[in-house]
């Protein structure tokens, strides 16, 4: 089992290498893609394993938990791999063409692929040590993406997110060095098992705060988000899309996980913090994106308000609310990676990101105009589109919970969406261009517009299958929700004990 | 399942499937386009014929399939007398519009598009009126709002269109929201969303303590939708789409959604006071202002907008008495409106058309030039107005007849009144339809000579027309419908009788008056509109577009604020942040008392601990010095290694002694490119504040500490202590941790290591592609630099050191696996003995003497320690699985091989790899910035005479 388990893992890590190698020529493009394909067909085969026996676990090295270090694959993780190399796939695909020669000389490709290993290794551990490093290999490899251009801005924008990333990881080295103080462990099962049993539950929340104050910078959250709106929109579309589709949701899953499986002795405390953080990160993030005239700052904006409602099913802790973060997670990333490739093409064919600087894309590009209403409706949470069924879950777990005004502040926050998606609509699609350019598809090569339109639509198709099947998938989230909210699967996978 | 529930799942889906035709179909031509369009809706409409009979028997057509039952929702539909008059209502409607838009459309629209999106609109309409199931109804509804947004916009080159559409959007895809709070509240009162149990437990809901809550979301959405004040100011608005989109969203469909929804819910919801005065008072409200505004609309779409926002008053209030009388009358209203709205709004497309103006202002006399459409208007227009023989004139006497005996906060006058006032405007802005556009003189400045159109073109509003006749001079011929829809909403058997004489009744006192009052108005208007347009009143669209600038303005603020871009108030941020959360966790529980004494301090101790403080202290006060500060810093990582030597921690210090080295030297000559000063940015104040809260942080983590240690843990080490050897093959614990318990880590540092000198050598590339460059070679460093950059004492001195650092690096490298010392410290090692002959001859002169590549070391090193974790799987033994064996090999003593070593090679190369390309990265930009390169190992070689040769880089 252990090398399915590492296969998702290894397979862009190899890739990268290979990209590498060839980064002189069309290999290193190549590479890539075929990495990805490679690692979409691995991790299908995990999740396939995962859903035939349930939580499978395997031990690096072959040292018994919580001596070495663990991977494990539960439902959560099984999907959150998936949808990784779903992503992969579609981005690298698209980088062939968006990516210039003079950045893919540099590497681009191969720090693609190490990136997608890092994420993929941050969903399979199930060591918290080996969290911290894969935190680690995904900062390095995104900072990369992010300053390869070596324009002012890129390089502004990095420095911001490098420090900032960098100080939430000395505090999340600094809680696993008192978390393995407390309880002499890292293993995160172990974790699970030996928590409860601490003397002093106090210390455990602190430490608790300061897990998600680390995983919150990493999910951009209220008060932490500032990172992504300064570096998000500077850097090449394929990074920007792969950034927002995958990295702050790693933040996300550590907190799901983290809180779910280890801190939840003191659900009163900790999860009414989380609940007053996800109202907070939906309502300043969706304003932040009201602010906005720029094609990827509104959509920047926009992820800090949507992880706001990833945030509230975690804080409210039902099994619905966690199905609806769970389907929120999935549909998110599938939705705000293709918004940012649609940008790219937008930006490519009508010259700029500034809404004020293009449009007419409707009237001369037709094909973009609907393949950019189906994620920007389904982001806005209009049915029959993926993004319905989410917020329509979460809205669901909160009344169920009692919780009206936050019910209020969930469907207040979609109605501004609404709004700042029809923004984007009116501005770079309906109005004609300022400048009466006529922006069409056919100005970009025929191999250009395979590479850049394909992965858009296969997304793009994808947000309409989940919106119009719904019913597999919640299936599968409420499956994942029981096994987060009863973690002795979890365990007993890891640990070979039961509780 | 039964034959009739197919057919209801045919009649929903065949708009959809439909929608896909018109844009093939345009290829063939636009008649073409138009008939493929109608095909779809004449099918779905057949079909409901079919199924008419048995729902006026007073059955109920029911079909259900599973659609996600986790949530409550199926696709189940149902048509009753109420779902059978409204799909009709929009089927029918929907065949004449696709009739008039495939005339009244210029040849430069995309017809293509405009059918499909009425299609769509259609569908979800359709979908709306059948649905058995709450949570359907709101994707039907959600659809609507989404689809007309389209159909609004569909003129994209007039912004007045585009903001039209956004604005209608907003407002009902709002309301939308509001309303899924509401579904979903009353489906948890319930415990179903299946409309079939909704309906039946009208007293559970009405009973329930979250009954207002539910009311309030509900009828946000139906306002919103139907433009009730004050959500009206939407739907003048939308009036930028095209006319035959008006005259389908504003009669038939669209707006009469709200009313719909308000008729569906009417068993459960109406019937308490609540109910009455929301709805009956928003519904009076909406119906005198629109008609007020109606009146002093110059626009002939602007008047028939407000006029449908007035009616749509009218039915709300209706259905908001709550009474039976007062829902049959809507329903019967319902049906008139319907007829007379689509075929006036109709006839305004033929004028605008035809003439190529709206305005009235530039209309009038138009009877003998549009014959055809002068007889249609006005009898569509008297309907409005509702004379008698005319069809609307029976609907407003039932209305006027529940006014004239309901109640209002105990009076009896409110709504009599107000609903005479009503009535009257009606009458006076319709008679001003007729008036101002056809009657009067003919005029000779007509933007374009007008005549009748087309037959196509108004056979759709002559069939209304004819409607509105018959039924008004036969209202027995509309009973049966009236009757099987209203009991449908009232849940009641009744049997309403709709004749045009009542006898002499309070609501003939009030009819008459109205329609003797509205033609003296309409004498008086010209100096009434002269007084109105006068007179300063609030424009909803302004406060709307306020109301929207200002959030973004607010939010503007909120951002900047937040997001001025300095790092330093983002990490201020973070650092309250931290300490907030730590603190309230902290002091919300209490804390058990200590289980361990504190030590006493040694001298040797004190004196370190007080080193380091000083040194942190300095790097604070000297950091606009940044050489200082380096140097600083480096104090400070001595002192911590030599911290873990007195904790007996030898691999830590080790570690922590090179790797202080490697980075404080790189960053020194990192340094050599950079401002050497700070300059100085903040004020006092800031540097207080950041003072303060670095404090309170450091107090924190200090007090964290502190109890941590005070307390007794328990640890997984002695597993690690007992097995290092045993299982390792090394007694290294640290080093056995490193390459095999934990081998896993590292191989993720190592990556991020090479990872990073990959990274700092693409950006400087990156960078010397670009602006940067120049300003680099623009740099004086003459100033700055030595005369002997190379001098003789530290080439000789490093000459030397070379092996002897190599030959540690080698021992420190294979000790390691039992002694202090690995894989990591050895390419550290290493790289600084190689860094140091950098240093002191120069890049370009050690370069030329090693062959290396270090793109390839690393890589090299990153791939021996992957493939020798993979080397495991062969062996079916998980990833990094070690094995050891021992080997004798004459004349050496018998020596141990762990495939770990071969994993700490990697771990080796990829360090002195990762250091070596930082370093090369560095000495790139320095021969860019136009620094020399020497020829020879020193500046002055006593062996030779005169100084080095030199030369451009």
């Amino acid at each position: 089992m252990s090398w399915l388990l590492s296969l998702p893992l290894f397979i862009p890590f190899v890739a990268g290498v290979v990209s590498f190698l060839l980064k002189d020529g069309p290999g290193g493009r190549w590479a890539s893609v075929l990495g990805s394909a490679a690692m979409l067909v691995a991790s299908g085969a995990l999740m396939t394993t995962v859903l035939r026996e349930g939580v499978v676990a395997g031990q690096m090295g072959g040292w018994p938990a919580p001596f070495g270090i663990s991977l494990v694959a539960d439902y959560l993780s099984a999907v959150m791999v998936v949808i990784t190399a779903i992503t992969a796939l579609a981005v690298s695909i698209y980088a062939m063409a968006d990516v210039e020669a003079r950045i893919a000389r540099l590497g681009y490709h191969a720090l693609f692929q190490i990136l997608i290993a890092g994420v993929a290794g941050a969903f399979l551990t199930g060591d918290l040590f080996n969290l911290y490093v894969w935190f680690e290999v995904m900062l390095i490899a995104s900072f990369g993406l992010l300053v390869m251009g070596g324009s002012k801005e890129q390089i502004d924008g990095g420095v911001k997110y490098v420090a900032l990333n960098l100080v939430s990881t000395i505090l999340f080295l600094t809680g696993i060095g008192l978390m393995y103080g407390m309880t002499g462990t890292l293993n995160m099962a172990d974790l699970a098992l030996i928590v409860p049993t601490l003397e002093n539950q106090g210390l455990v929340t602190v430490v608790a705060m300061m897990f998600m104050v680390a995983f919150g910078v990493k999910a951009a959250v209220f008060p932490l988000f500032f990172w992504l709106p300064a570096a998000y929109h500077t850097p090449s579309f394929s990074t920007s899309a792969v950034f927002a589709g995958l990295l702050t949701k790693v933040g996300v899953y550590a907190l799901i996980r983290m809180f779910t499986l280890v801190f939840v002795g003191d659900i009163s405390f900790t999860h009414e913090v989380l609940l007053w953080v996800a109202c907070f990160t939906m309502v300043t993030g969706v304003l932040g994106a009201a602010a906005q005239n720029d094609f990827r700052k509104i959509l920047s904006f926009h992820i800090v308000s949507q992880i706001g409602y990833m945030i509230l099913g975690l804080a409210l802790m039902t099994p619905l609310a966690i199905v609806g973060a769970v389907f929120y997670l999935v549909h998110h990333i599938i939705v705000k990676a293709n918004l940012f490739l649609v940008a790219g093409v937008a930006s490519k064919i009508a010259g700029s990101t500034e809404l004020k600087r293009i449009g007419g894309l409707y009237a001369t590009a037709p094909l973009l105009a609907v393949l950019f209403l189906v994620p920007a409706f389904s982001l806005a949470g209009f049915p029959p589109l993926s993004g319905f069924w989410a917020k329509f879950i979460l809205v669901k777990a909160t009344l169920e919970d009692g919780r009206g005004f936050v019910a209020f502040i969930a469907l207040a926050v979609g109605a501004l969406t609404i709004f700042s998606m029809t923004k984007i609509w009116a501005e770079a699609f309906w109005s004609p261009h300022p400048d009466n350019q006529e922006p069409k598809l056919s100005t970009l090569s025929k191999g250009e517009r395979r590479a850049l339109l394909m992965p858009i639509a296969g997304l793009a198709v994808l947000t309409c299958i989940i919106g119009l099947f719904p019913e597999p998938f919640v299936q599968f989230a409420e499956g994942s929700a029981a096994q987060l909210l009863d973690s002795s699967a979890y365990i007993e996978a890891v640990l070979g004990v039961s509780e | 399942m039964s034959e009739s529930s197919h057919f209801l799942f045919l009649i929903a889906l065949l708009p959809f499937i439909g929608a896909l035709l018109p844009g093939l179909m345009i290829r063939a031509g636009r008649t073409a386009c138009a008939v493929f369009t109608a095909v779809p809706t004449a099918l779905a409409l057949i079909l409901l014929m079919m199924l008419a009979p048995a729902v006026m028997r007073g059955e109920v057509v029911q079909a259900e399939i599973e659609w996600l039952p986790q949530l409550g929702l199926s696709a189940s539909f149902f048509l009753d007398g109420l779902g059978l008059l409204f799909a009709t209502m929009i089927l029918g409607v929907g065949l004449l519009i696709t009739l008039y838009a495939r005339f009244y459309l210029s040849g430069d629209d995309p017809m293509g598009q405009f059918y499909t999106y009425l299609l769509l609109f259609q569908g979800a309409m359709l979908g709306i009126v059948i649905s058995g199931n709450i949570l359907l109804l709101l994707i039907f509804w959600e659809l609507t709002s989404l689809s007309s947004f389209l159909l609004i916009g569909y003129w994209k080159h007039l912004p007045e269109g585009r903001q039209g559409a956004r604005m209608a959007l907003a407002v009902t895809g709002a309301g939308g929201l509001a309303m899924i709070g509401g579904m979903l509240i009353l489906g948890d009162i319930v415990g179903s969303y299946e409309l079939v149990d909704i309906l039946a437990a009208g007293d559970a809901i009405r009973a329930s303590e979250w009954y207002l809550p539910a009311l309030i979301l509900i009828l946000l959405g139906a306002f919103t939708k139907s433009a009730q004040f004050p959500f009206h100011f939407w739907l003048p608005h939308a009036m930028a789409a095209p006319t035959p989109v008006s005259a389908y969203l504003h009669s038939a469909t669209m707006v009469k959604a709200g009313i719909f929804l308000m008729a569906r819910m009417w068993p459960v919801l109406s019937g308490t006071d609540a109910w009455f005065y929301i709805v009956a008072t928003t519904g009076l409200v909406t119906m005198v202002l629109g008609a007020v505004i109606a009146l002093f609309k110059d626009d002939l779409k602007a008047l028939l907008a407000f006029s449908t926002v007035s009616h749509l008053g009218l039915l709300t209030m209706l259905l908001g008495f709550g009474t039976q009388a007062a829902a049959v009358a809507a329903v019967f209203h319902i049906i008139n409106h319907l007829t007379f709205k689509a075929a006036l709004f109709m006839t305004a497309g033929i004028v605008d058309h035809e003439t190529h103006t709206r305005d009235i202002k530039r209309l009038g006399g138009l009877r003998h030039l549009m014959p055809i459409t002068f007889v249609i208007g006005t009898v569509t227009a008297l309907s409005m107005a509702g004379i008698p023989f005319f069809n609307g004139f029976l609907s407003k006497e039932m209305m006027l007849e529940e006014a004239s005996h309901t109640k209002w906060l105990g009076s009896y006058y409110v709504i009599p009144v107000f609903a005479t006032l009503g009535a009257l405007l009606s009458v006076a802005y319709s008679y001003r339809f007729i008036v101002h556009v056809f009657l009067g003189p003919e005029r000779d400045d007509y933007p374009h000579k007008p005549h009748d159109p087309p037959f196509g073109m108004w056979a759709a509003p002559a069939l209304l027309a004819v409607l509105v006749l018959v039924i008004g001079i036969m209202p027995v011929l509309a009973e049966a419908v009236v009757t099987v829809a209203a009991n449908a909403v009232t849940g009641a058997d009744l049997h309403p009788h709709l004749k045009i004489w009542h006898g002499v009744t309070p609501a003939l006192y009030m009819s008459v008056f109205a329609i003797i009052g509205g033609g003296v108005l309409l004498a008086v208007h010209a100096p009434l509109q002269r007084f109105w347009n006068a007179a300063p009143r609030p424009e909803a669209k302004e406060i709307f577009e306020w109301l929207v600038d200002s959030v973004a303005g607010l939010s503007r603020r909120i951002t900047d604020i937040s997001h001025n871009g300095a790092i330093s108030r983002y990490l201020a941020i973070f650092v309250v942040t931290s300490v907030a959360v730590g603190a309230a966790a902290f002091f919300g529980s209490g804390l058990a008392a200590p289980t361990r004494g504190l030590l006493s301090v040694p001298p040797v101790i004190a004196v370190g601990w007080f080193m380091l403080i000083v040194a942190t202290v300095s790097v604070v006060m000297m950091h606009h010095s940044r050489f200082r500060a380096l140097v600083l810093i480096g104090v400070i990582g001595l002192t911590i290694s030599a911290g873990f030597v007195y904790l007996s921690a030898p691999d830590l210090a080790l570690t922590q002694i090179s790797v202080e080295t490697v980075t404080i030297m790189l960053l020194l000559l990192a340094l050599h490119f950079l401002p050497k000063s700070t300059p100085k940015e903040s004020p006092l104040g800031l540097k207080i504040r950041d003072g303060v809260i670095a404090v309170l942080a450091g107090a924190g983590v200090a007090g964290l500490a502190y109890a941590f240690m005070l307390r007794d843990i328990g640890t997984i080490s002695d597993f690690h202590i007992a097995n290092s050897y045993e299982g390792g093959g090394g007694t290294n614990v640290v080093n056995v941790i490193l390459v095999d318990f934990r081998g896993y880590d590292t191989y993720g540092e190592i990556i991020v290591l090479g990872i990073a000198g990959l990274i700092i050598y693409a950006v400087m590339h990156a960078l010397l592609d670009g602006p940067a460059s120049r300003r680099l070679r623009n740099v004086d460093y003459s100033q700055d630099r030595s005369r002997d950059r190379h001098p003789l004492m530290m080439v000789v001195v490093t000459r030397v050191l070379m092996p002897l650092a190599a030959m540690v690096g080698l021992y420190i490298f294979l000790r390691g696996h039992n002694e202090p010392g690995g894989g990591f410290v050895a390419g550290l090692v290493i790289a600084i003995a190689l860094l140091m002959q950098y240093m002191a001859s120069g890049f370009a002169w050690t370069q030329a003497r090693q062959r290396i590549q270090y793109h390839a070391m690393i890589g090299t090193g990153v791939v021996i320690a992957g493939l020798t974790g993979i080397g495991s799987w062969l062996f079916g033994s998980p990833f990094l699985t070690s094995s050891y064996t021992y080997i004798h090999l004459p004349p050496i003593e018998e020596f141990e091989v762990a495939t770990a070593m071969l994993f700490d090679l990697g771990v080796f190369l990829t360090v002195l790899g990762a250091v070596m390309l930082m370093l090369y990265s560095l000495s790139r930009i320095a021969r860019y910035a136009g620094e020399t390169v020497n020829l020879e190992p020193m500046d002055y070689d006593p062996a030779k005479t005169g100084s080095g040769d030199r030369e451009e880089a």
